[in-house]
């Protein structure tokens, strides 16, 4: 953003009386405005507050059964309950991402948003700020709840994840990381198709529907496959030996955890930027 | 201070506005009048840079609205009472705005103050009335203090108290030398309210000048007749170039001649005469003869209210009051 530009002239010049303290539009004010407004809606409270619950619930439950079985060596690790409680967080996340964008525009609150910011990019940008940062942050304390849990039920029996295993952490770590970028994904989806519903139908119907499909053993889609977003994305929650194992007589190419990832963030930064030259383009 | 210069909106083939050029000085309120699909709310929106002209420009205090480090401060603009999220209360909407501009608690207390909304400033939007809603697009307008108002129908839902505080209010504001743009369809509240008024029809610029000035202009010389013998008179008066209304038994509206004129013709035929009596047009004849041609949607039945004044049948001429409510 242009900061630069926008500090330089007039010093504050009475900082005595609050009304006239040098009122002018920057990004960071952007960013918190965007932070009011969705921490005024009960349903970004509602929603994170879902993903919070799905999340450790999920992980409690699991970790509950694990515990009450006698102890089986060489079963599945507990680690793998993190990648069916992302996916299932994931959901609430797409419909978090569309919101914060869409309910702008079913409700006409986006003509206030660009008659204050009237560039629009600086509202557009500071959103995602604040989308990203909400989720990595309530997505990180879910895994620290989980972790805490999986240590009290688990933890006597020696079956709680390992930090010190880089692929456990990296899993950990890819837990935020993966929900925030589905959100971007399904917030960039969100500010190109401006509605709720057929935003929502899309994101979950690519996510859920349309990579399903491209698993069909049929050799186009499955040199395809590999870099849909969800399904590169989601290398990054699971063990190597499972990659290796799913990747045995693949068709496509096989991406590794990171590798995926980066796959799907190129997805958000390319639809993210047909959004803004879109937001820029069209009337409000 | 509001510039726009040879304006033009198209929607597909639908021109909104068409090439328009008019300038809104501070100081006073300027109203904006045309029939509905006229092209108001697309200039409007045109100005504040919601929609992107298809031509032309438009600058607000000598530069384009987006190019000011603070925008708020420059414009508050009213477009539509709809623009917030139902879900969240009026004090929260207003303190996002103005967090935009580093505009604080204290000022967003200010204009729910100014503006009647504290008993529901807590209140989600959702449930407002439409009068609620209306005052909550006035605080958000206020919040930066700007130099420029625009608002798009403001007494829109109003009851009449509030009608009579954003007249005054509108009023105050120019006086302190601000610049006040606003658009309504009522232009008896026009009348009361703005010093100059910029006429918009089918997209084009039909009327800019003040208020007394279109009056005078394009208002046709009217007289009222007050006679018992009005049915008689109306046989007499009939003719090329002049049409009689009637609202009432005994009362005539005739435009197209002269009180003289009918004085004589009615001293000649011996008719008795006991108001003879030439209007002043009201903005509202104004705004009617100029903008009989442009607008866009007319209403069709006879017997409700056109936009024309209903011509009178000699034989019908004063049998019946209902139809009109002039």
């Amino acid at each position: 953003m242009s900061t630069s530009v926008l500090t330089s002239p007039t010093e504050t010049t009475s900082q005595a009386s609050p009304p006239v303290n040098d009122v002018r539009l920057t990004f960071p004010r952007v960013v918190r405005s965007e932070w009011i407004k969705f921490r005024t809606l009960r349903s970004t409270i509602w929603t994170m507050a879902i993903t919070l619950l799905l999340m450790v619930g999920i992980v409690t439950l699991f970790s509950a059964i694990l515990a009450s079985q006698e102890t089986q060596r060489g079963g599945p690790s507990s680690i793998d309950v993190f990648t069916i409680a992302a996916s299932m967080a994931s959901l609430a996340v797409v419909v978090l991402g569309v919101l914060v964008i869409t309910g702008e525009y079913s409700t006409g609150m986006i003509r206030s948003t660009l008659a204050a910011v009237p560039r629009r990019l600086p509202a557009l940008w500071a959103k995602g700020v604040v989308l990203t940062a909400s989720i990595l942050l309530v997505s990180t304390v879910a895994v620290g709840i989980s972790l805490g849990v999986m240590q009290l039920f688990l933890g006597a029996k020696g079956l709680a994840p390992d930090l010190a295993d880089g692929e456990t952490v990296r899993i950990l770590v890819g837990v935020p990381l993966y929900l925030t970028a589905i959100a971007l994904l399904a917030f960039a989806i969100g500010a190109l198709l401006r509605h709720s519903a057929g935003a929502l139908a899309t994101v979950l119907g690519l996510l859920l529907v349309i990579e399903n499909l491209f698993l069909i053993p049929w050799k186009p889609l499955q040199h395809i496959s590999p870099f849909l977003p969800g399904t590169a994305g989601s290398k990054i929650l699971m063990p190597q030996a499972e990659i290796n194992t799913m990747s045995q007589g693949a068709v496509g190419a096989v991406l590794g955890p990171w590798q995926g990832y980066a796959v799907l963030l190129a997805w958000v930064a390319v639809l993210l930027t047909a959004a803004a030259v879109l937001l820029r383009r069209r009337n409000a | 201070m509001i510039e726009a210069h040879g304006l033009t909106k198209r929607y597909g083939r639908k021109t909104a506005v068409d090439d328009v050029t008019f300038t809104v000085h501070p100081g006073q309120v300027t109203g904006f009048l045309g029939p509905n699909g006229a092209g108001k709310s697309t200039t409007m929106r045109m100005i504040v840079g919601l929609d992107h002209p298809t031509r032309g420009t438009v600058n607000v205090n000598g530069r384009r609205y987006d190019k000011h480090r603070a925008p708020l401060q420059e414009v508050g603009a009213l477009l539509d009472a709809k623009a917030v999220h139902t879900g969240r209360s009026a004090y929260n909407h207003l303190l996002a705005m103005g967090a935009t501009h580093g505009i604080g608690k204290a000022r967003v207390r200010e204009v729910i103050e100014m503006t009647g909304l504290e008993p529901v400033a807590k209140k989600r939007v959702g449930g407002f009335s439409l009068g609620m809603g209306q005052r909550l697009g006035i605080a958000s307008a206020l919040l930066g203090d700007p130099h420029t108002l625009i608002l798009d129908e403001p007494v829109n839902g109003l009851d009449p108290e509030g009608v009579v505080w954003v007249r005054n209010l509108v009023r105050y504001l120019a006086g302190q030398g601000r610049t006040v743009f606003l658009s309504s369809h009522l232009m008896s509240e026009m009348a009361l309210t703005a010093d100059h008024i910029i006429v918009l029809g089918r997209g084009r610029v039909l009327a800019d000048a003040p208020v007394a000035d279109i009056v005078g202009r394009t208002a046709g010389t009217t007289v009222r007749v007050r006679s018992p013998q009005a049915t008689q008179l109306v046989e007499l008066l009939a003719g090329p170039g002049i049409s009689i209304t009637s609202t009432t038994p005994q009362w005539l509206e005739v435009t197209g001649s002269t009180a003289r004129e009918i004085g004589e013709i009615a001293a000649s035929a011996q008719l008795v005469l006991h108001e003879l009596t030439p209007v002043t047009g009201s903005l509202e004849d104004a705004y009617m003869a100029l903008t009989q041609d442009s607008v866009e949607y007319h209403s069709t039945d006879a017997g409700l209210t056109g936009p024309q004044p209903q011509h009178l049948g000699v034989d019908v001429a004063l049998a019946s009051t209902e139809g009109t409510n002039r």
